[in-house]
């Protein structure tokens, strides 16, 4: 029997059994998730690793949640999570409120992902000669004693069914690639990635993604960078206008946006872990979060985003819901529950990392809309101020208010020029006095969808692949430059 | 869980039919369960059993990997059949040296509960239910938090002879308490870990968390700058962890990236600091051995404050003379092997109330939020506090403060240490069967750079 066949055997299987228990709501989801990762450093293949993580998850709301899921995928399999899931729901029940879920219209669908090559398909050995001819090219010079490449990918085929009725099928491809380098003299370490740090760019799209990063073109362009940040200068303390690339912008937004609008955070189901949120359901549609020019969206439909899809695990079919609206606060991500609870719309935020994993509110693609400046005219009409790119540290409250944020490399700018390379940059702000300083944002011919595979969040942790579209902006009157050196 | 005799099988038939110079297979099994409460209610409630299997093959020096969560024989064959594919598509890494030859593991005086493994959804509902209960009798507006258990085992074979397998339980209990929701103020904190839930005290944690919520309502903001602190377990937790992932592992030193780099044999802390890596400690939790099957092995970091040692896997203590594994490994394939899994921070001779006593002017930290490392080398952290925070003066605890953000050199911090605390509390690390092991710690100079709003 074909693979998708039985998987869809199953989860008919499951949902039918569910359905004869009676609960308020059940839903069944299987995964069959393939990984690739590869690693080359310093001239050695690190690591290969081809992972397949096949299962299943059940939820059922009977008077309380119950979720159960496991590896055994077979319909003794289901109704061992069945059993388990329903005394857990029971178990639930004993100190828990009424949960009502958002109406949602029903799906039979089949979603798949558009690419043109499988990553999975390419030979291993032409993955391997680009990692390494772009490894070697890092070394650039005797100061740098570390060189990286890396790349991944993966496959998530997907079967969701709901005592609702919806049967959903999915095949989503991501992929994405980087290198690093390490500089030390002895004395300081400085370190360069590209297309950002953390493994690089990650997107909704096949191995021809991997090869429009041109990792070999620019390899020794970032050697070069994280040898002469050994010698550079400083980042000067002050406030100072702060020019952010989408390398950093995007984990800005990610953090000071994505997550306070998270509803469930909002709500208090993150307090003890996460934390909540300083954008509380008074706020909405009232609090001034940024500047006029600032418009940023909830878009799981945005081409290529890491947080693409047909449907969310909770089968809320993809959509683009706005969060902020010229500077105003106009909305929230959403699971069904908390849509429900506040009255407002569903967003189809309803994410696992894998089929071990409950589905919690997790951001797809938070993208910043372009704006009508280039980066050229946003330097150009800079007075005094510091360019930072490429992500470094990051930390923030459990509100998500007070930030601050490293990169790996910046640039001084006086009287509109680029003067010189900066190391150790850092700034630090309170997230909507921050983005109401917000007063250039480049267009769309600059604008860039990042993606970071490692967004933490629930208990147990999950790490979840999001998007974040941006070009570079300008925000007025920044600390920069933080702590003692 | 599967029996070992059933997992020694599939090793003996996975070396049998390996096509290459050597194998190595090793299969986890978890089952936890977890339950979760927010708005003093429970709202996710999860129980989570799965099964992996990695098999690792090296021809000459070559390596491939490959995983899978099934262990059918077809499924864990045509697992041995990738990896030894990948492997053979590889060039040769010169700086790996082969599989672990076995070495004698001795077994922990840890026990294993069978009632923390299978610890029903029923008992942790009644055990938040009495949470619940105590807070709201308090006047505690909401609790949030989550109980779990977890019981996990580790099977690791290769066809060098290492053969060996080991489990262990664990419960958690962490609260959050929100004592004036209306007014978003009165946070407080609580937790416990333990390898048996019996050791749990759930009462405890609320108890402790609902005192600081309602002690932790009227904050007042305090300027930035050098301050005297006195750090609970949970916060100095924070800064271990940190230290660890910054600069104990010897692909930290190797890559010259830890703090420890041309600092051995230096006093980099005061002198009464001492951390070492430890799983056979009565008072932590893991393995007996690593994810290499190489016996875990006592590493004396920090000894008396001078830069130590760091802990090593096969790979890292291949690259130097006369090294060998010091049992750290972890998963492999992996960028973050080696890791000291079971940091242990020595205790002192002070109680937290005594060295309140002893400080004129202080901030007393409960715990660390949200930390991010600044410069590995410089060894310089920021995060902020969280879930209570208060002024020190002359020897008594006064007004909370807004949460604060600092910015801070560790080695300088720890440097600063000015009493330790006599009892030392367990946190896990939230993956892999890591744990630390701190005790309180009050720093006579400690660097806020920032505040905010709450």
């Amino acid at each position: 029997m074909h693979a998708g066949a039985n998987m869809q055997e199953l989860v008919e299987y499951g949902v039918h059994k569910m359905d004869d228990l009676g609960p308020d709501y059940a839903d069944i989801r299987i995964s069959d998730i393939s990984k690739q990762n590869i690693s080359v450093k310093n001239g050695s293949v690190e690591s290969i690793k081809d992972d397949i993580s096949r299962g299943l998850g059940v939820r059922i709301l009977n008077g309380g949640w119950g979720f159960a899921s496991t590896s055994d995928l077979t319909k003794t399999g289901i109704d061992v999570a069945i059993h388990r899931a329903m005394k857990i729901a029971k178990a639930s029940a004993m100190a828990t409120s009424k949960v009502e879920l958002a109406e949602i219209d029903i799906h039979h669908d089949k979603y798949v992902s558009e690419f043109k090559k499988d990553p999975f398909q390419e030979p291993l050995e032409e993955k391997l000669e680009l990692l390494l001819e772009a490894e070697k090219r890092l070394k650039v010079d005797d100061a740098i004693k570390v060189t990286n490449a890396t790349l991944l990918a993966w496959r998530f085929k997907k079967w969701f069914a709901s005592t609702e009725g919806a049967n959903i099928e999915q095949d989503i491809i991501q992929c994405g690639a980087g290198v690093n380098v390490t500089a030390s003299d002895g004395n300081d370490v400085q370190k360069r990635s590209y297309p950002n740090s953390f493994g690089g760019v990650f997107h909704s799209e096949g191995y021809e993604f991997i090869e429009s990063l041109e990792l070999i073109e620019n390899a020794e362009r970032v050697g070069k960078e994280a040898v002469e940040l050994l010698d550079a200068k400083q980042c000067p303390s002050g406030d100072m206008d702060l020019i952010l690339d989408p390398g950093q912008l995007a984990l800005q937004i990610h953090e000071s946006c994505g997550h306070p609008t998270e509803l469930d955070r909002v709500l208090g189901t993150e307090a003890s872990y996460a934390g909540t949120s300083f954008m509380t359901p008074d706020m909405l549609n009232e609090l001034k979060y940024g500047s006029k020019i600032v418009d940023l969206v909830n878009d799981a439909t945005a081409p290529k985003g890491l947080g693409t899809f047909g449907y969310d695990d909770e089968g809320v079919k993809a959509r683009k819901v706005d969060l902020v609206r010229n500077g105003l606060f106009v909305g929230y991500q959403s699971s069904r529950e908390d849509a429900a609870r506040l009255g407002v719309e569903v967003s189809g935020n309803m994410r696992a990392q894998g089929w071990i994993n409950l589905p919690l509110v997790r951001m797809n693609n938070i993208n910043l809309e372009p704006g009508d400046w280039s980066r050229e005219e946003i330097i150009e009409e800079t007075k005094e101020g510091v360019i930072m790119d490429t992500i470094k540290s990051w930390s923030i409250d459990d509100k998500r208010l007070n930030f601050q944020f490293g990169t790996e490399i910046g640039y001084l700018v006086k009287d509109g020029e680029i003067k010189q390379m900066i190391k150790n940059p850092t700034y630090t702000g309170i997230t909507y006095e921050f983005w109401r300083n917000c007063n250039a944002i480049a267009g769309e011919d600059e604008w860039k969808m990042h993606g970071f595979p490692n967004c933490g969040k629930g208990e147990p942790p999950q790490s979840m692949r999001v998007g974040h579209g941006c070009a570079p902006a300008r925000f007025r009157g920044i600390r920069v430059g933080v702590g003692k050196w | 869980m599967v029996e070992r005799d059933e997992l020694e099988k599939l090793a003996e038939l996975v070396i049998k039919k390996k096509k290459v110079d050597e194998v190595e297979l090793r299969i986890s099994h978890s089952d936890s369960s977890l339950t979760r409460f927010a708005n003093s209610r429970i709202h996710q409630n999860v129980a989570q059993e799965s099964t992996s299997v990695s098999i690792r093959a090296i021809k000459g020096k070559r390596v491939g990997s490959a995983g899978v969560t099934n262990l059918d024989e077809k499924y864990v064959l045509s697992c041995l059949r990738n990896a030894e594919k990948i492997a053979g598509l590889q060039p040769e890494d010169p700086n790996f040296k082969g599989l672990p030859e076995p070495k004698e593991i001795k077994r922990a005086a840890k026990k294993y509960s069978e009632e923390t493994a299978k610890h029903p959804p029923e008992d942790k509902a009644n055990m938040v239910s009495n949470m619940i209960n105590y807070a709201d009798k308090r006047g505690v507006d909401r609790i949030y938090g989550a109980l779990a258990t977890v019981d996990s085992s580790i099977f690791i074979a290769n066809s060098n002879n290492v053969s060996c397998w080991d489990k262990f339980s664990r419960a958690d209990l962490s609260t959050t308490v929100i004592a004036d929701w209306d007014k978003d103020r009165g946070f407080g904190r609580g937790e416990a870990c333990s390898g048996d839930i019996k050791n749990i005290d759930h009462m405890n944690v609320i108890e402790k968390a609902v005192d600081k919520g309602l002690n932790n309502l009227d904050t007042v903001s305090v300027d930035p700058g050098e301050y005297t602190v006195i750090l609970e377990p949970m916060a100095v937790n924070s800064l271990v962890l940190y230290l660890s992932m910054m600069g104990f592992s010897a692909k930290a030193v190797q890559e010259q990236r830890s703090f420890m780099n041309g600092k051995f044999g230096d006093r980099i802390m005061d002198e009464r600091i001492n951390i070492v890596d430890d799983a056979y400690d009565i008072n932590t939790l893991g393995y007996n051995f690593d994810f290499e099957g190489m016996p875990k092995q006592r590493v004396d970091m920090i000894k008396d404050g001078i830069a130590n040692a760091v802990v090593y896997d096969t790979y890292t203590a291949g690259k130097e003379e006369d090294k060998e594994s010091t049992g750290h490994a972890l998963p492999m394939p992996s960028s973050m092997s080696p890791f000291p899994l079971n940091p242990i921070m020595e205790g002192g001779d002070s109680s937290v109330q005594e060295m309140i006593d002893e400080t004129d002017k202080g901030i007393l930290i409960t715990r660390f939020n949200y930390c991010g490392i600044i410069h590995p080398v410089k060894s310089i952290v920021t995060g902020l506090t969280r879930d209570g925070t208060w002024l020190i003066e002359n020897g008594e605890v006064k007004d909370p403060v807004k949460n604060l953000r600092f910015t801070q050199n560790l080695l300088d911090a720890f440097d600063s240490v000015d009493l330790i605390g006599k009892q030392q509390e367990l946190f896990s690390m939230g993956y892999i069967a890591g744990h630390v092991l701190c005790p309180a710690l009050k720093i006579s100079e400690f660097n806020f750079t920032g505040g905010t709003e709450f």
